[in-house]
């Protein structure tokens, strides 16, 4: 689904704090699959995953997204491009606080042109999915973890998206709540959603539903190889 | 019809991030209604004195001829109305008698005119007059005459308040009347009224007359419509220069609110970002943002304006703008409302607020789509 | 100098205005020198982003430019009465001889800047920045033309003396002057409305072709530009006299005035309006010839044309509301 051809990202280029994120990374994501990025943190996973979601472009190198190449292409394509095929899910979770877990869930759908009441829908329905609809109207920063992540996913799916790409989801969760992270990975993925996830965890790692797992290490793909 | 949906959810969104920073906003609504307050007051208070004036002096004669001996206003003798008749191009001439009367009981100067359709005896008085007299139709209203006799005049009509300025402290009686009271000599007038038929020959009139009569000063009215309308509007331009002080006092604090986004405020443009939002979007929930703020703030502004000029008298202002408050204490401005002052207003304040926030708007759009995941 | 309320507020939007324009106009500098799309460098980035604030600045500038046109014949009109002889904006602008180059300057400019802001629009729609040289080579021609606008407002309003007698309307569009505006008054009144009724059909007809085929883009801003010179030349020769209801008076400002409804502003909002789309879909064609563009263009043009055709409909509906309810009767 997305290829990267020989990608390259430098920040801060010519500037004394330069700083080559990836090197050279040629690189395939398979459809309706569960592909994760494994390496320590500073190994170019997260680089990885902004310029496979469209976030930023390559130093050099080119981006491919269903054959469609989108390495130049105008940051407000790119938007629209991430808003259509991709749902994110950070390691900070990135909620707004203040916020109703509805209205968060909703923030992605705003700049779309489906209907209120058909997006309202949608969120209600995802979040009763998350199992976290008696909590709707709850303002985010008094969910717990476990729930708060449930909202971030399911603002995630609003425009139900072709790729869900998630950051470090299980850096804040305990192990219980890491193993039902996983489940509903499995559920995404039987939704027929190709899900990147970038994870040094090895419940992450080890899940039986991961179908292909790409080792970075200094921005490089490692040797070793599954 | 997505296009307004669309709009409509923007909007949402923005309002209720407007409502979770209420303190910033808050702050930044109160001063810049303020700032529209107080343009708006001198608009509108300069706006009314202007029509006060052409209120008054819609029904004052186009030309007016006035004796003059060692500079000071005389009676004017009957004998200059037939020279000025015999001028091409005056078609009547009207000999006037008015004058003012101090009245030691209330303390005031009233105006008294007169008029050939009132009957003798009988007196018109404004609303001025009728309240600090505590006067009624039919009341019998006495007056101490020049000579040192009591009048008694009954009031046959308390005048309507059009313009409370043009006819508060008026009172009007017949000719006969009026002569009697000042002792005024037969064969004068206090001035003279001429008709010209075609108003556009006024000037032309008024130079033939101050030739043939050197002692007569003729006073065109339109001329003293046009000098009161450059007097107003300059002194209302002048008031403004000062109050752009405030202006850019009030852009400068604007500038700066727009500029120093909390960290709180930049990371949540960061998720948006993030998750899908254009910068077009970003910039789209400002303008909602700003539109928000400068319609509340305008109209808190001129509402408080208007209440303040036409309701409270504009009391802030009135030594500043207005030339006769020394005789009128009590001068309530007739409200008017007019679009171009709205127009204006919008001009001075919300056009220059949006100028100086457009760059920081634009700065704060164009945070990096991955921002959020680099932390 | 006359220091009037609304000639300060007219003077701080065309200070504004300038200022915007000459912002924009630097960016757009920069970013053609440096401009170079196949780069992923940061640089490139940045550049992209400044293309927004130009859009951003110049959207609000053009937009003020569109409302501070009428502005300024609002502030014209009101300042009728502290000139000798002047009875409307008419009189005052000639107070000056700043005043009438200064509105024919405004007028341009708005023509312009709407024109500016549609091919930006389409810009824009594509992936590759097609017409950027275009639209900054552009930009570094028109913000000149604003500066000047700017000052020319101030030297008009420094040279307003109220002690000047000026003309009023009746003299300046009367048939005995020979300004240009004085030759148009007199054009007899039925040749005129048949030259209008022409002109307003014929860019009907070729908005409706635009619309349905996105052809003859550039048949129809030529006879927009017609229209426009045609519904301003109507106006004086009998609009004006039908709502004056005076076969005499030939003023295209006392429309403006409350006397007549402010009539002039719908009027006269609708045919800048009718004009702009209408020519917006002839300087759409050339940016056909771009590739990235080859798919996007029509869709526009016919947007265009869509509008010319309802804004000039309405605007002939008004005068033709304004023309049945007159107590006149010239044709």
């Amino acid at each position: 689904m997305i290829e990267l051809r020989d990608v390259t990202k430098i920040y801060n280029r010519s500037r004394a704090n330069e700083f080559v994120a990836l090197r050279n990374v040629s690189f395939g994501v398979p459809e309706r699959a569960v592909t994760v990025l494994k390496g320590p943190s500073g190994s170019g996973k997260t680089t990885l995953l902004t310029l496979m979601g469209a976030m930023a472009r390559p130093t050099s190198g080119r981006v491919l997204l269903s054959g469609r190449e989108i390495t130049s292409l105008p940051e407000r394509f790119l938007a629209g491009i991430r808003r259509s095929t991709f749902g994110f899910v950070f390691q900070q979770l990135n909620l707004i606080r203040g916020l109703s877990a509805l209205e968060n869930v909703l923030i992605p759908a705003y700049p779309t042109d489906a209907s209120y009441a058909s997006i309202r829908g949608r969120g209600r329905e995802l979040l009763a999915r998350m199992n976290v609809s008696h909590r709707e109207h709850e303002r985010v920063e008094r969910l717990s973890g476990g729930e708060a992540q449930r909202v971030a996913i399911a603002r995630a799916l609003i425009n139900d998206p072709q790729a869900v790409i998630a950051d470090e989801p299980t850096a804040h969760l305990d192990t219980k709540l890491s193993r039902e992270f996983m489940e509903i990975v499995a559920a995404m993925k039987q939704d027929g959603r190709t899900l990147i996830i970038a994870s040094h965890d090895p419940i992450v790692y080890e899940s039986p539903v991961v179908d292909a797992v790409l080792p970075l290490r200094d921005g490089m793909i490692a040797e070793e190889h599954r | 019809m997505a296009l307004l949906e669309r709009q409509r959810r923007l909007l949402d969104f923005t309002l209720s991030s407007l409502l979770r920073r209420k303190g910033k906003n808050g702050a930044l609504v109160a001063v810049y209604a303020l700032t529209i307050f107080l343009l708006a007051s001198v608009l509108f208070f300069g706006e009314s004195l202007r029509r006060e004036a052409s209120i008054i002096l819609a029904d004052a004669p186009s030309l007016v001829v006035q004796r003059m001996m060692a500079g000071r206003h005389e009676l004017i003798p009957d004998s200059y109305a037939d020279q000025v008749r015999s001028i091409r191009g005056v078609r009547s001439v009207k000999p006037r008698l008015w004058g003012y009367y101090y009245d030691p009981l209330s303390g005031a100067n009233y105006t008294i005119v007169t008029s050939e359709e009132r009957k003798n005896g009988t007196i018109a008085i404004g609303s001025g007059v009728a309240s600090t007299r505590k006067l009624a139709v039919d009341d019998v209203l006495p007056l101490r005459a020049s000579k040192g006799d009591t009048m008694l005049f009954t009031v046959a009509e308390v005048l309507s308040e059009e313009s409370a300025l043009a006819s508060a402290d008026l009172m009007i009686v017949t000719p006969a009347d009026f002569r009697e009271f000042f002792a005024m000599p037969a064969g004068f007038a206090t001035d003279l009224i001429v008709d010209s038929g075609n108003p556009r020959e006024c000037s032309t009139i008024a130079e033939k007359i101050a030739i043939r009569l050197p002692d007569t000063r003729p006073i065109v009215r339109e001329e003293i419509l046009r000098t009161y309308d450059a007097i107003f509007g300059l002194r209302s331009g002048m008031v403004l220069a000062v109050l752009a002080c405030a202006v850019i006092a009030f852009l400068i604090f604007a500038w700066d609110k727009a500029t120093g986004l909390s960290a709180e405020e930049r990371a949540e443009i960061g998720i948006l970002k993030a998750v899908g939002w254009d910068t077009s979007d970003v910039l789209l929930m400002k303008f909602w943002e700003g539109t928000v703020i400068s319609v509340t703030a305008f109209l808190a502004g001129t509402a408080l304006a208007y209440a303040h000029v036409f309701l409270a008298g504009a009391s802030l202002f009135e030594p500043a703008l207005k030339g006769w408050s020394v005789i009128y204490p009590a001068f309530r401005p007739t409200p008017v409302f007019d679009p171009a002052q709205i127009v204006t207003i919008f001009f001075l304040t919300v056009v220059p607020y949006i100028a100086v926030t457009v760059v920081p708007v634009w700065r704060a759009a164009t945070i990096d789509p991955d921002a959020v995941m680099r932390t | 100098m006359i220091l009037h309320p609304g000639m300060l507020a007219l003077l701080a939007a065309s200070l504004i205005i300038a200022a915007m324009a000459l912002g924009g106009a630097g960016l757009g500098y920069q970013i053609l020198r440096r401009w170079d799309p196949t780069s992923g460098s940061e640089l490139q980035l940045i550049l992209e982003r400044r293309t927004t604030l130009v859009s951003t600045l110049l959207a609000w500038a053009f937009g003020l430019e569109f409302l501070s046109l009428f502005l300024f014949a609002g502030v014209a009109d009101s300042l009728h009465s502290q000139f000798v002889g002047a009875m409307c904006a008419a009189g005052v602008l000639n107070a000056s001889a700043t005043g009438y180059p200064l509105l024919i300057l405004k007028m341009a400019n708005v023509l312009l800047a709407g024109s500016w802001l549609i091919v930006n629009h389409a810009d824009t729609r594509a992936t590759d920045y097609p017409l950027i040289r275009a639209k900054y080579v552009t930009l570094l021609v028109a913000a000149p033309l604003l500066i000047a606008e700017a000052v020319l407002l101030v030297l008009f309003a420094g040279a307003l003396k109220p002690h000047v007698i000026t003309s009023c309307c009746g003299s300046l569009f009367s048939s005995q002057t020979e300004t240009m505006v004085g030759e148009m008054a007199p054009f007899p009144f039925r040749p005129m409305a048949i030259v209008f009724l022409v002109s307003l059909g014929a860019v009907l007809a070729a908005g409706w072709h635009t619309w349905k085929t996105a052809k003859g883009g550039i048949l129809l801003a030529l006879l927009s530009f017609a229209a426009f010179i045609v519904v301003l030349a109507s106006i004086l020769s009998w609009v004006g006299p039908y709502v004056y209801e005076l076969p005499t008076h030939h003023c295209p400002f006392c429309l403006l005035q409350r006397e007549y409804h402010f009539i002039g502003y719908p009027l006269y909002g609708l045919l800048f309006a009718a004009t702009v789309s209408g020519m917006g879909a002839g300087i759409l064609v050339p940016a056909k010839r771009k590739p990235s563009l080859k798919m996007i263009v029509p869709g526009l043009q016919r947007s265009c044309a869509a509008a010319s055709v309802v804004l000039y409909g309405l605007l002939f509906l008004l005068i033709a509301a304004l023309v049945a309810t007159s107590n006149l009767k010239l044709l």
